[in-house]
This record gives structure tokens, C-alpha cells and sequence, in this order.
């Protein structure tokens, strides 16, 4: 009786922790997340806030997946295909986990990818740009000169910069963990506060100038742009006469062609001598509209040079902004955590060598007439350790190499002395 | 009478329950409630096939350590199902779970079966190097239950850099504050139990740590097959050369745990401090 009594309080127990499951993690923020892989521990992601990445690879199916904390919760996972991709993404709080399993014929391989949760910063600056390309995009295209968007964009971003400067100020002074840290920080703080004010106002001021700039610029090429209307008008009302002269002449042909010998005795001079003179508009017709032509070009080269100029201006401007908007010590500090994550993302191997500092085992054939010596060399070389001997194959353990296990077997396959190469004997 | 009407209404919810366990879900929402709401069916359906399997490979034996193993490995399937299930929607998830139990029973050993491993020290030791496996606070803690040693001791007989060894100092905090408790209450060891644990430790010092050495090598060979392929044992001079040369943390860290004999072959390379004799287990009880 008091054995079942036991059993059933056993029972019970083992529910009760099965029902409260999710919130009996004491996984820290920058605590990292162990990866296993058909119930093997495979390396660990570090969670510290970073984007993190580990890749597996094995000869063997990947079955199962599991993420757990470091006092062994089981915070999610997948059950892998026998063969084909499967992803999922795992939620922890407001981090993600991307896992993606593939299995193939020569074996499984798994990715793992932590995404911490955007920061503060993050957030509002892709809101504010969405709300700004929104804002953007609804502008009718025809309805909006390229000079005026233009104006609208600097204005915009300068708008962006006042705000981010100002959340930032009062998220400084009503930041209570600063207060309570410590005051001489806070101190610190505002003495680098109004420093930066003042930077940031006379940054603001140079902006606005050059902004206005930029504006006196657009409103002179519209002015050109006017005048090349202009001078296309005056340049085809000229075809249209030279066209309309051409008429003419060929309507006189017709006629004099139509009329009596005679006549055509009498009058041929009469024609030849109107000829002459409608050649002549017509070669001066053609003069003008050859140095109309000539004039456009000009005033074409001049609006380009003109465009430039104003382009660069306008870049200047933009990068003004930016720089001023960046000025701000949380961008600082976001685009360190930026540069970190792309230190952190790049290469897969780095991340093995910081989260598993494993040895490398590969197995290799070295070719025949290979001495001893030479082969101690070469393992020298490797900065690597010599195993067992099986079937003719040397177990060789190396450092981790800096490349993937497959890049770096092909690599010390075109080695003089090396046969064949591969990972499991 | 009232027992009757008891026993027809439990079966009926039952019989219900099943019948939604069977049925499609689509979403993994939908999943996580439907199954929230059959825990102790599941639970029993999976201790129930655990009993089978025993049963069937002749390790069975009609008592309740039996039955507390057969729960706990219930249980153990059912937290992965909970967990991998939802992402294998859309699912029937009986017929999932079913399938799920089945393939852990296909695998040679699928769990850590041995007599003496049902009694209260060798629940104690088998639940607390499972755990080793799957936690690293456990982990860390298992040198300190096997040798007594604290945050202290252990980076320096592991030979551990500055950053690893403030995980440990974290390992052993997390393990104190809820990890121990929570293994075993897994355990299902009860507080008469560990009291008797204690109280053997005390007065039979010799013999039960002899007892514990004999069943913690069980353990551990079983559960060291959960370590990667490439953690095999090593000579002293191979571990002297990873120590000297500063590579395989994570190597060492979960090797020597995991096995005595390499402890006491890597004895003393870590740290130039450590003392000459070789560590022998002192088994801990309390965290």
C-alpha cells in the first residue's frame, strides 16, 4: 500500500514537472544553448546577444535535434526526414534558433543558427526607415520631380536624426539603471551630453545649410530645364517650317510641271528664280537649326555637368546625415555589435574552434615509396599527432583546421606524399 | 456503486481523449493542447510500453523499483515527444508518440538496465550520470559527487582557462540552486531514501563507496556512448600532450567526468598543485 502510494506520488511528480515545463529553465541570457544531435552532444551556440552559428556534419543520419540549457531543459528540437530537408525555428523567450537538417546519401548535416532579439535601437530605426519608404513609395512618381523627392528625403532623414537625438537624451535621463549604477557615470554622462549637443547642433547647422544648398541648386536646374523646353520648342517650330518650305517647293514643281510649254519658257524663270530664293531660306533655316543644335548640346553638357555637381552635394548631404545621426552613443555601440556579429557570422570554423576546442581526426594513405621520415615531417608540418595504424591507414589528430573537413581533405589530398584522404577510417 | 459509476466515467474520458489523440492536428498550437491535455495518458501509455519491452528482453520484475523505471523512461520519452512533436506537424500525434517510443526500443540499449541500478544508491548514480549527460551543470556537479571536489578543484585538475572557469563556478551555483533537487525528484528517490544514503555514507564509509565505484563504472560506460565519437579514452602522455598544449576544453571536461580510469591516468597534469595521490570516489550525496 505504501509502495503504491509511492508510485502514484511519483507519478504525479513527473507530471507536474511535465506540465510546467517551459517556464523551469534558468537560462541565463548569455548562457549558451547545447546542441545534440541524435541524443549526442554536438558544440554548444553562444547566446550572448550575438548571432551564432554551428554547423555539423557526419556520415551518420542526423535523427533528432535538441536544444537544451545548460541544466539539461530540453527547449526544443525536431524529429529529422530520412532523407531531405527540414528547418524549423526554435523560440526561446525572444531569441530564435534556426535549425536546418539535411540528410543525403553520404550522411546528415545540421545548421544551427541563434538570432538574438533585436535591440531597442534596432527596432525603432527599422520602423522609422518602414514608415519612411512607406511613406515614399505612396507619392505618385509622376506627380513628384526627382528634386522635390529629394528635398522630402533629406528632410525626412533630418527628421529621423532630430528624434533619434531626442529619444536618445531622455532615454539617458530617464534610464534608471544609469542612476542607480553608478552617479559618477551619470556624471559622466551628461558632461559628454552637452558636449555632444553641441557637436550634434553644429552638425545640424551645417545640414541646414547644405540642405538649403541642395535646394537652390534644384530650383537652378529646374530653371535649365525650362530653358531646354524652350529652346526644343523654338528647335521644332524650325522643322516644322523647313518641312513646310520643302512642301512648298515641291508643290511649285508639280504646277510648273502642269503648265504649257510656253509657259513653262516664260515661267521657268520665274520658278527658278522663287527656287533660288526658297534654297536660299532653306540653307539659312538649315544654318539656324545647325547652331540651335549646336547651342542645345551645349546647354545639354552644361544641365549634366550641372546635375553632377548637384548629386554630389546631395550625397554629401546624405552622408552628413548619417554621420550625425550615428554621432548618438547607442549607433556606436550598435554598429560595434554589428561589427561583432559579422566577426561572429563569417566563418564556421572560428566558431568551432571558440565553442569546441576539439581535436581533428582524419585518416590518411600515403603514396608508396613514402618514407618514415618523410611522414613524420609532414605530421610535423601538420602540427599534428600520429594514431593508430589500421588497414594501411594512419589516423592523424590535428588542431581543427580553419576550413570545412571537406575543403581541408581536398587540400591535403594534393600533397606530394598523400595518397588518399578521408574522415573515418 | 459510486466506484462503478467512478470507473465508467474515467474510462469514457479516456476512451475520448484517445479518440482526440487520434485525430489530425494541423497546427502546433493545436498540438501542444491537445496533448497538455492527455499527460497522464500518454505517461502511462509509454511506461506501459517500457514494461512491455522489459518484459519481452526477460528484465522485468514485479516490483516497484521496476515500476519507477518504467515511469521514468515513460516520462523521458514523453518530454521529447512534447518537445519534437509539434515540429512534425501535421500529425496524428498517438500513432506519433507511438512511433516515437517504438523507435527508442529499436536501438540496442536504449536505456541503462542493471539490478543493482534499481536499488536507491544505483538510482542515485544512474540518475545523476544521465543527467551528466544531457546538463552540464550535472556535469560539472559529478565531480564533486564522485570525488568531493569544489568549483576550485575542478579547473584545476581539468587545467581550464579563465573563461571556462567562470561556467563552472556558474555550473556548480545552478546545480546547488535547483539542479540537484530536480534530478532527483526525476530519480524519484524520496527523502528516506537519501537519508539512508547519507546515513550508509557515514557508517560504512569504505564499503559504500566500494559499492558506488562497482556501479558508477555501470553508468558511465553506457552513458559515455552519448559523449561525440571522437572522445575516446586516451593515454596518460595523450592527455599530457591536449594539457600542455592547452586544445580540448570540452574534451577533458567531459571525459574525465565521465570516466575513472582517465581521470586517474590525467591526474595531476592539469594543475603542478594538485596532490600525488590519485583521486579515489568519495561519493557525495548532497550537492
Amino acid at each position: 500500500m505504501v509502495q503504491e502510494e509511492d508510485l502514484e506520488l511519483y507519478r504525479s511528480q513527473l507530471l507536474d514537472s511535465m506540465s510546467e515545463r517551459p517556464s523551469r529553465s534558468v537560462r541565463g541570457p548569455s548562457d549558451p544553448i547545447q546542441v545534440y544531435v541524435n541524443e549526442r552532444r554536438v558544440g554548444e551556440l553562444k547566446g550572448a546577444e550575438i548571432e551564432a552559428t554551428l554547423h555539423v556534419h557526419g556520415v551518420d543520419h542526423v535523427e533528432t535535434v535538441q536544444l537544451r540549457t545548460e541544466d539539461g531543459q530540453l527547449l526544443g528540437g525536431l524529429v529529422a526526414p530520412e532523407s531531405g530537408f527540414r528547418t524549423t525555428r526554435v523560440q526561446l523567450s525572444a531569441d530564435t534558433v534556426e535549425l536546418c537538417v539535411q540528410n543525403t546519401v553520404q550522411g546528415g548535416s545540421l545548421s544551427a543558427v541563434f538570432i538574438p532579439a533585436p535591440s531597442f535601437w534596432n527596432r525603432a530605426w527599422t520602423i522609422l526607415a518602414n514608415v519612411a519608404d512607406r511613406w515614399m513609395v505612396r507619392r505618385p512618381e509622376s506627380t513628384m520631380a526627382y528634386g522635390v523627392r529629394a528635398v522630402v528625403f533629406t528632410q525626412a532623414l533630418l527628421a529621423v536624426a532630430v528624434v533619434g537625438l531626442a529619444a536618445d537624451r531622455v532615454m539617458i535621463w530617464i534610464a534608471p539603471e544609469h542612476t542607480v549604477t553608478s552617479t559618477v557615470r551619470t556624471e559622466a554622462l551628461r558632461t559628454a551630453s552637452v558636449a555632444e549637443i553641441g557637436q550634434l547642433s553644429k552638425q545640424l547647422g551645417e545640414l541646414r545649410a547644405m540642405q538649403t544648398k541642395v535646394g537652390e541648386a534644384l530650383q537652378s536646374q529646374e530653371k535649365g530645364m525650362t530653358l531646354l523646353h524652350q529652346t526644343m520648342a523654338r528647335l521644332s517650330s524650325t522643322q516644322e517650317s523647313v518641312a513646310s518650305s520643302v512642301v512648298m517647293v515641291k508643290e511649285e514643281m508639280e504646277k510648273r510641271q502642269e503648265g504649257s510649254e510656253s509657259e513653262i519658257d516664260r515661267s521657268v524663270q520665274i520658278p527658278v528664280g522663287r527656287g533660288g530664293v526658297d534654297q536660299e531660306q532653306f540653307e539659312t533655316a538649315i544654318h539656324g537649326l545647325a547652331a540651335d543644335n549646336d547651342r542645345l548640346s551645349k546647354q545639354i553638357a552644361g544641365l549634366e555637368e550641372h546635375n553632377r555637381t548637384v548629386t554630389a552635394k546631395l550625397q554629401m548631404a546624405i552622408a552628413h546625415v548619417a554621420k550625425a545621426v550615428e554621432q548618438s552613443p547607442e549607433r556606436v555601440v550598435a554598429r560595434e555589435i554589428d561589427m561583432a556579429r559579422k566577426h561572429q557570422r563569417s566563418p564556421v570554423a572560428d566558431n568551432r574552434q571558440g565553442t569546441q576546442a576539439q581535436p581533428f581526426l582524419f585518416w590518411v594513405t600515403f603514396s608508396e615509396g613514402t618514407t618514415q621520415e618523410s611522414i613524420d615531417q609532414w605530421v610535423n608540418e601538420m602540427k599534428g599527432h600520429k594514431g593508430a595504424i589500421n588497414e594501411g591507414w594512419q589516423e592523424v589528430q590535428i588542431l581543427p583546421p580553419p576550413v570545412p573537413p571537406d575543403l581541408f581533405l581536398e587540400q591535403i589530398k594534393g600533397e606530394k606524399i598523400i595518397k588518399e584522404a578521408r574522415l573515418n577510417h | 456503486m459510486q466506484n462503478t459509476l467512478r470507473t465508467s466515467h474515467i474510462i469514457a474520458d479516456r476512451t475520448s481523449t484517445v479518440s482526440r489523440l487520434e485525430e489530425v492536428v494541423s497546427t502546433s498550437d493545436e498540438f501542444d493542447q491537445v496533448v497538455a491535455q492527455a499527460l497522464p495518458l500518454l505517461l502511462d501509455r509509454a511506461a506501459g510500453y517500457t514494461k512491455r519491452f522489459l518484459r519481452e528482453t526477460g528484465q522485468w520484475n514485479d516490483d516497484i523499483e521496476h515500476e519507477k523505471f518504467a515511469l521514468r523512461w515513460g516520462a523521458e520519452y514523453l518530454e521529447r515527444f512534447l518537445v519534437c512533436g509539434r515540429t512534425e506537424v501535421p500529425c496524428r500525434p498517438l500513432f506519433l508518440f507511438d512511433s516515437l517510443v517504438a523507435k527508442q526500443h529499436s536501438k540496442p540499449e536504449p536505456f541503462c538496465y542493471h539490478p543493482d541500478l534499481l536499488k536507491p544508491l544505483g538510482r542515485f548514480l544512474d540518475g545523476l550520470v544521465a543527467r551528466a549527460v544531457v546538463s552540464r551543470d550535472a556535469l560539472i556537479a559529478l565531480y564533486h559527487h564522485s570525488y568531493g571536489w569544489g568549483a576550485g578543484d575542478v579547473i584545476a585538475v581539468t587545467g581550464l582557462n579563465g573563461l571556462e572557469s567562470q561556467r563552472i563556478y556558474k555550473n556548480f551555483r545552478r546545480w546547488r540552486e535547483s539542479g540537484w533537487q530536480r534530478t532527483i525528484d526525476e530519480m524519484g528517490l524520496t527523502k528516506t531514501e537519501l537519508a539512508e544514503l547519507e546515513n550508509q555514507r557515514q557508517r560504512h564509509r569504505q564499503r559504500f563507496n566500494t559499492e558506488a565505484e562497482r556501479l558508477i563504472r555501470v553508468a558511465q560506460g553506457h552513458y559515455r556512448k552519448s559523449e561525440p565519437d571522437h572522445y575516446p579514452c586516451l593515454s596518460r602522455s595523450q592527455w599530457g600532450e591536449m594539457f600542455s598544449q592547452g586544445y580540448g576544453c570540452d574534451y577533458r571536461i567531459w571525459h574525465l567526468a565521465l570516466c575513472l580510469d582517465c581521470m586517474q591516468a590525467a591526474w595531476g597534469l592539469g594543475s603542478s598543485e594538485s596532490s600525488v595521490e590519485k583521486p579515489r570516489l568519495e561519493l557525495q550525496v548532497r550537492p
